[in-house]
């Protein structure tokens, strides 16, 4: 009974269109609840899938899973605050997506089937898009547009290369289930030309809602005109939903001996949001689309770990956890600097520390997470990524990825401290209830908690999953 | 003798170069749904032993590629734009001239694939040139136009390259799995109707160029 996990957010988010304004509130959270529980049961028992060709419980799935319910919990939390506050025309909308949002993504973490996979992805899409347009302004609607645009053209890619595994299975003369599971165990006797291409075309598919440059156009432009709720749900989980495709092609990759060729084609693309991603972060005027573009830098991150492989993929999935748990609170706080000075742009902000303390604890503290200083998560997976680096033996590579850490860390520091501290910034003040800053506050102690004391369990549930794509100590 | 499907995929290949060519809205929307018809009526001509879960599944493709797709796209632009220009960024000679030249590389192309050996489809030549113009020829729609209509008809065109590949060449994939991508892409259409309609209302105008706020 997996499958109740991802229909009970379905059929509550389908509920939620048509019940009055004051129910919809008390369901997201309840949903939330229920969501997590299921997940920590899933989590414990690993019960067997009823539909076991299409989906399956994967350590990888597992893992991402467990982040998404935590996460969607806290921000279901966030979110009651939020919706007093902001101007929402349309809440049932809101919140309806919202949980469609949850249950597809849900549904990511647990496919297996290939094409059932590419259906989830699809979803994901479908069901965020009204999301970001609920502001329903000129600016929110061409993020909408480009979002729909972009993303459906770039799936249609991914959608491509999972035909092209089917090819790769009868010019093979292989005869297994088209799962990934069932992929994993035959994949020497597949067509090597066609797996190849069917590679290419999944990671760039995927790597649009990735968010790996050059396909990430889009992703600036969804998370700052979203409400933050939802930003933070798109960087903190659907970037995580797009990895986990592209991991799941690279585990078949390396299973048929091809792991070379995919390693490589991560690390460029990896590298090439980092740089990207530093050139934009630099000159930046708008705090949302700052960390829209970090959340781009740090994809690269894992991309890069993902394709240096032993140590450095234990690495990216340290900086996949800690970055969902950090980038999300830093844009649930973003929600309320924005509430507070009224404009996108960080020139009319400043003085956070006096005007919102609380909530400059949560930004402040998530800054210093999300750049790596030492005691936080982000630094550890950063550190044996560049380990595995140089242990390969790619100095040039690691020589680059260090440099350009460096840059994005002095932009980003350079913003957040004029923020904090710099300027007037007299617009006035918005009340800081308590279930606006204790969401943020519970990620960004939960990802402290990781960098000291992993629980075993979660360890070896990394450990499980990465060793399938060669990475491990 | 020329295999019965390669008949039916010349039209596809036809319609690509006449939605290339045409400048009207209307136009080539009709066009487009030619081309839906003809690319889900093209597994019959195969020769895969068609169950009857196979025959339903060919039915509701017909009916949402070849109708209710470019219905609601129709619908959608029917009480705001109709009858406009697709404003071209590639005039519309050059634009016919590039799809003949696609084709012919296309077909070069596809010459160097190793296609698996299915039966029904072994005297075939035409599949994988035109799932290559198909998707590159979507492609092209979507850059080369700067209408935000044309640009969703370019994705059209571009999943029905995908589903010729999948259907022809591979019996793999479940009717109920098909069916999900089906229904995916319709609900992807639907979306993408509405925003159209909400730029129209909002910009007056369904011009991407308008669409160019966002920066960096």
């Amino acid at each position: 009974m997996v499958e109740i996990i991802f229909i009970a957010p379905f059929v509550t988010g389908a509920i939620a269109f048509f019940i009055p304004k004051e129910a919809g509130r008390p369901l997201l959270v309840l949903t939330g609840i229920a969501h997590l529980l299921l997940s920590l049961f899933l989590w414990i028992f690993q019960p067997e899938p009823l539909f076991p060709g299409y989906f399956a419980v994967t350590p990888e799935g597992l893992l991402s899973l467990i982040v998404i319910s935590l996460l969607f919990f806290l921000i279901s939390i966030y979110t009651t605050g939020y919706l007093d506050v902001a101007d929402i025309r349309s809440e049932n909308i809101f919140i309806g997506s919202m949980l469609l949002f949850l249950s597809t993504m849900t549904m990511v973490t647990l496919s297996d089937h290939i094409m059932v996979l590419w259906i989830a992805i699809e979803a994901t899409t479908l069901a965020s898009t009204p999301l970001i347009y609920t502001h329903r302004s000129q600016k929110s609607l061409e993020a909408t547009w480009k979002y729909v645009l972009v993303c459906s053209v770039g799936i249609a890619m991914a959608l491509l290369g999972s035909v092209l595994i089917t090819l790769a299975m009868d010019v093979g003369n292989v005869d297994a289930p088209l799962s990934f599971s069932g992929l994993t165990g035959v994949a020497k006797d597949l067509d090597p030309v066609w797996l190849k291409a069917a590679f290419v075309f999944i990671l760039v598919g995927y790597g649009t809602k990735m968010g790996l440059t050059p396909m990430h156009t889009w992703l600036p432009d969804a998370h700052s005109e979203a409400p933050s709720p939802a930003s933070a749900l798109l960087s903190g989980v659907l970037l995580n939903c797009a990895y986990l495709g592209i991991f799941k092609t690279h585990k078949v990759m390396y299973a048929a001996g091809l792991g070379d060729f995919s390693s490589t084609i991560l690390m460029v693309f990896g590298l090439m949001s980092i740089l990207a991603a530093a050139t934009f972060i630099l000159r930046q005027t708008e705090y949302k689309r700052l960390l829209a573009y970090s959340s781009i830098e740090n994809m690269g991150i894992i991309a890069f770990g993902t394709g240096i492989g032993g140590l450095g993929v234990y690495g990216a999935i340290l900086c996949l956890i800690h970055h969902s748990l950090i980038k999300s609170s830093l844009f649930l706080t973003s929600g309320n600097i924005l509430l507070g000075y009224g404009s996108h742009l960080i020139e009319d902000t400043g003085s956070l520390i006096r005007r919102m303390p609380r909530t400059f604890v949560a930004f402040f503290g998530g800054f210093v997470g999300i750049s790596g200083f030492p005691p936080f998560g982000i630094f550890l997976g950063e550190f044996f990524i560049i380990t595995a680096a140089f242990r390969a033996g790619h100095y040039v590579w690691a020589g680059i990825f260090i440099l350009t850490l460096c840059v994005v860390f002095a932009g980003f520091a350079n913003h957040a401290m004029r923020i904090s501290f710099g300027g007037a910034g007299e617009t006035a003040q918005m009340e800081e209830k308590p279930a606006m800053f204790w969401p943020q506050y519970a990620l960004l102690l939960t990802s402290l908690l990781l960098c000291f004391w992993i629980p075993d369990s979660l360890y070896q549930m990394i450990f499980n999953a990465v060793s399938a794509v060669g990475g491990g100590f | 003798m020329i295999h019965p499907l390669d008949t039916v995929l010349s039209l596809v290949l036809l319609s690509v170069l006449f939605s290339f060519g045409s400048s009207r809205l209307p136009g080539l929307i009709k066009v487009l749904a030619f081309q839906g018809v003809v690319i889900s009526v093209a597994p019959l001509f195969i020769g895969h032993d068609l169950s009857a879960g196979g025959v339903v599944l060919t039915l509701a493709t017909l009916m949402i590629r070849g109708i209710i797709i470019p219905l609601c796209i129709y619908l959608a632009i029917k009480k705001v734009a109709i009858r406009r220009e697709v404003e071209p960024i590639i005039g519309f000679h050059a634009s016919v001239l590039a799809g003949l030249i696609l084709i012919v590389a296309a077909t070069f192309v596809s010459r160097k694939f190793n296609v698996p050996s299915v039966s029904g489809i072994s005297g075939s030549t035409l599949i994988l040139p035109t799932a290559i113009t198909l998707l590159v020829g979507g492609m092209f729609l979507l850059m080369a136009r700067r209408n935000a209509i044309a640009m969703v008809l370019g994705y059209i065109m571009m999943e029905n390259g995908i589903y010729l590949v999948g259907t022809t060449f591979s019996v793999r994939a479940h009717h109920i799995v098909e069916f999900g991508i089906l229904l995916d892409v319709l609900a992807g259409v639907m979306i993408m109707a509405v925003i159209l309609q909400n730029i129209k209302k909002t910009f007056d105008d369904v011009d991407t160029a308008r669409l160019r706020t966002l920066k960096e």
